[in-house]
């Protein structure tokens, strides 16, 4: 709704101030709109003529926001489906897309949760609603809920597809990864999924209501998003591009800033904000 | 001011308040063509029967009205069933019971509550009426269609109030005096003349307090979870109509199935509040040819 809200605020104000016109529009996903505002603002303050603008929503919002017309950069923590390519094709929009960072994908717990770390298979039988009490998996007797996104979400849509199950229909859907972190908090049996960039700050977990989960695969020890290393390295399971998709009419006037969130500095600034770097 | 300036402006000013009212009408008739045309759109891809026989609303695939509008009216009834008993009792405690200063406290303070924006009554189901739930029932947590319903009940209240206290005290003096003359108690008197009188009236006020609860988007979008499946109980999650046109509306691209089906839902929910407002006023105007 607010992001509806802030659309329609947005659409007029463009409408109304044709100064603005060559205002730089940044659109979509939760897990990406923090590091994307605070990259903005580092560029902003060193290059005060391009003005910026960015937004939240879902993965979803921002791509369709591009296709609407309504943003020159889509941010989306998923590659963009067939069927969205389809529509960008017949409607004659070309995009480029671009890969400015990484992200890991934390499981997350209430702290009262006996277990440390959950195999894929668990984490699987969850998700899809196989599992409704911590008692199947051994521990102790508490009813387990699931917190996730909508399905607008990148998070959600690249969660199902790495598992490759479809999400419980009991799975409460949430406005975005801060809401999830609140409902997990205060629920004893309560799991969910955000992107690292939400429970990580300098290296360290951020918060300390919830419990951050590691994850192991039948192969591999297990690994937690906390591990910049196992990251870096691959092992941990949930890690994914961060993809932005640029307008090509817009290419031009988005280039330096594509360029300075690349840069040494944009790389730290990522770093720094519990997301990972593009390996050079 | 000479007298032919007098006769423009009177001629002016009507024309000014009838471009003013069909303004409106022309706004209602062109919401609904759009609602209309696009839901034609919708159903060009997508079976009528399978809209409303489906038990799954999952874009792409699913398109099932019934859990979206079992979810909405669930919410609803539980908030009617909260509301209707404290509004017509607060309704009929400012007009009968109430004297002075509790009056004039008691009626601007139901004004007030309905002047609290939704999201900050969603907001207080999250931070208190959530955890509530969550103890009192030994739940893992509260986001369900019982902590809906409770908001909702209470921006309900004031309508529900508003209007049934005006019913209320159009019930003639004289009638009541004729029933206290007879040696009737206050509350003999309530139940058997006054409540019976107002009748219309209070119905009308349950139906425009049903209206509001129905079309109310952020307090549910809020606390009540917003899961998929279909409705069990008050303590299972739900999603309602409004939420998912909400929730939905940002991400769709324009013109596909989806975007079109967010609209066929928007339909129905003008139908079900036009009805519920039709009625409404069906039972307002009984009484207003009572008094």
């Amino acid at each position: 709704m607010r992001f509806c809200l802030l659309l329609i605020i947005i659409f007029f104000l463009n409408q109304s101030c044709g100064k603005q016109a060559n205002v730089l529009k940044i659109k979509g996903s939760d897990t990406e709109v923090n590091i994307s505002v605070l990259l903005a603002e580092a560029y902003f303050s060193q290059n005060r003529h391009t003005p910026l603008s960015v937004s939240g929503g879902g993965s979803g919002l921002g791509i369709a926001s591009l296709m609407n017309g309504l943003a020159d950069i889509a941010n989306s923590s998923r590659p963009m489906n067939s069927e969205e390519e389809a529509l960008f094709k017949a409607k004659n929009i070309d995009i480029i897309p671009y890969v400015f960072a990484y992200d890991a994908l934390a499981i997350i717990t209430h702290p009262s949760v006996l277990t440390d770390s959950l195999s894929i298979e668990a984490i699987k039988q969850i998700f899809k609603g196989d599992i409704t009490d911590w008692q199947q998996l051994g521990l102790e007797k508490m009813p387990l809920t699931v917190y996730g996104r909508q399905n607008n979400s990148g998070t959600h849509d690249y969660l199902k597809k790495k598992l490759g199950i479809e999400f419980s229909l009991h799975a409460k859907e949430m406005n975005g990864n801060a809401q999830i972190i609140e409902a997990v908090k205060v629920d004893k049996g309560g799991i969910g999924y955000v992107g690292a960039g939400y429970v990580l700050k300098n290296g360290k977990q951020a918060d300390t209501g919830i419990k951050i989960l590691k994850v192991h695969t039948p192969s591999s020890k297990a690994c937690s998003p906390l591990d910049y290393d196992a990251v870096m390295s691959q092992q941990y399971y949930f890690q994914r591009p961060l993809f932005q998709y640029i307008l090509k009419s817009s290419y031009e006037k988005a280039k330096p800033i594509l360029a300075f969130e690349r840069s040494e500095t944009g790389q730290k600034i990522i770093v720094s904000n519990g997301y990972f770097p593009i390996k050079k | 001011m000479n007298n032919r300036l007098r006769v423009r402006m009177d001629k002016a000013f009507k024309v000014v308040f009838r471009i003013a009212g069909f303004a409106c009408i022309a706004i209602l008739v062109s919401i609904f063509m759009m609602l209309l045309y696009n839901t034609v759109a919708f159903f060009s891809q997508i079976k009528p029967l399978d809209f409303i026989t489906d038990t799954q609303w999952n874009p792409s695939r699913h398109f099932g009205l019934l859990p979206l509008l079992a979810s909405t009216l669930l919410v609803t009834l539980g908030a009617m069933a909260i509301a209707i008993p404290l509004g017509i009792g607060t309704a009929l405690f400012i007009s009968e019971y109430a004297t002075g200063f509790v009056k004039n406290i008691l009626k601007p303070a139901v004004e007030m509550l309905s002047a609290i924006p939704s999201v900050v009554i969603g907001f207080l189901g999250i931070v208190v009426i959530s955890p509530g739930i969550s103890n009192l029932f030994g739940l893992s947590n509260g986001l369900n269609a019982l902590n809906g319903a409770i908001l909702l009940a209470i921006m309900a209240l004031p309508t529900i109030i508003t209007v049934a206290e005006d019913a209320i005290h159009a019930v003639p003096m004289t009638v009541k005096e004729a029933s206290y003359g007879l040696g009737a108690t206050k509350w003999a008197t309530v139940k058997n003349i006054v409540l019976p009188a107002a009748y219309p009236g209070i119905i009308a006020a349950i139906m425009l307090g049903m209206g509001r609860a129905i079309g109310e988007t952020m307090t549910v979008l809020m606390a009540t979870g917003n899961s998929l499946a279909f409705p069990t109980g008050f303590f299972s999650s739900i999603r309602t109509i409004t939420a998912t046109i909400a929730i939905e509306m940002g991400e769709v691209p324009f013109q596909t199935t989806h975007y079109y089906g967010l609209f066929a839902l928007a339909l129905i929910l003008f139908l079900i509040t036009m009805a519920v407002n039709v009625l409404a006023e069906r039972m307002a105007n009984r009484i207003r040819k009572f008094q």
